[in-house]
């Protein structure tokens, strides 16, 4: 069915949104969560999309893997709070550097991306189903 | 009457296998069997949505987008039947209704 390319289209665009908006979450959970001195620890994530929606237009299937998750380079946030169990010598703990206002805009950019991705494939949908009218009751 | 005769050979539907290659008979036959696998055809996917229903109340649903797009992908396709049998019904009742 050719609407099914239309929906394999907003289903890749839904696939990746989620797995931003998965990232944002996980980055977020982790932003208070101290670090071992010794230990490198968590990285903030990052989604590079390397879609393909071209090729989903000519084939209309699903392909799952449409970005790909990389850590961002991101120095550790240093906290001064002596007595810390994990605080070093100085005092300092260091916590991932996850900028929550960052992660924040990322969210409130998937969730609109979703939103459009899915108004695409609703739009599709009362197409086709509009279709399916032509002669009705004449 | 010549011209209704000379259009009799073009009623087959193009990009199907000719009545006359699959024997005697078998123009009706075609028919039934295309409308009997497109019956099927969509049962099948009427099928795979339920059981897409059935993974996502159990909790097994990967994504759930997946499953309302196949949800409304097995709508379309059943909206489509629908019409298809409305539009073959409306025929064989014009058809029946005709005086000879």
């Amino acid at each position: 069915m050719d609407y099914g390319r239309i929906f394999a289209l907003s289903a890749a665009g839904m696939q990746l949104e989620r797995t931003r908006l998965e990232v944002a979450a996980m980055n977020l959970a982790y932003a208070h969560s101290p670090q071992h001195p010794s230990n490198p620890g968590y990285q903030p994530l990052r989604v590079v999309s390397r879609a393909a929606f071209a090729g989903l237009v000519e084939t209309g299937e699903v392909a799952p893997p449409i970005g790909s998750v990389e850590a961002a380079p991101v120095a550790v946030r240093l906290v001064q709070e002596p007595g810390h169990p994990l605080a070093d010598e100085q005092g300092f703990v260091a916590y991932p550097g996850v900028d929550p206002a960052t992660e924040m805009v990322s969210l409130m950019t998937a969730l609109r991306s979703y939103e459009a991705n899915v108004a695409a494939l609703n739009t599709a949908r009362a197409l086709a189903l509009k279709t399916l009218e032509i002669g009705r009751g004449g | 009457m010549e011209a209704i005769t000379a259009l009799g050979p073009q009623d087959e539907v193009p990009g199907l296998p000719s009545p006359a290659m699959a024997g005697p008979g078998a123009g009706s036959l075609s028919f039934g069997r295309m409308v009997s696998e497109g019956l099927q055809a969509l049962d099948t996917q009427l099928k795979t949505s339920q059981a897409d229903l059935q993974h996502l109340a159990l909790g097994e649903a990967q994504n759930l987008h997946e499953v309302m797009i196949r949800l409304e992908e097995s709508r379309i396709a059943l909206q489509l039947a629908l019409q298809v049998r409305n539009r073959v019904l409306e025929a064989y009742q014009d058809v029946m209704k005709m005086q000879v």
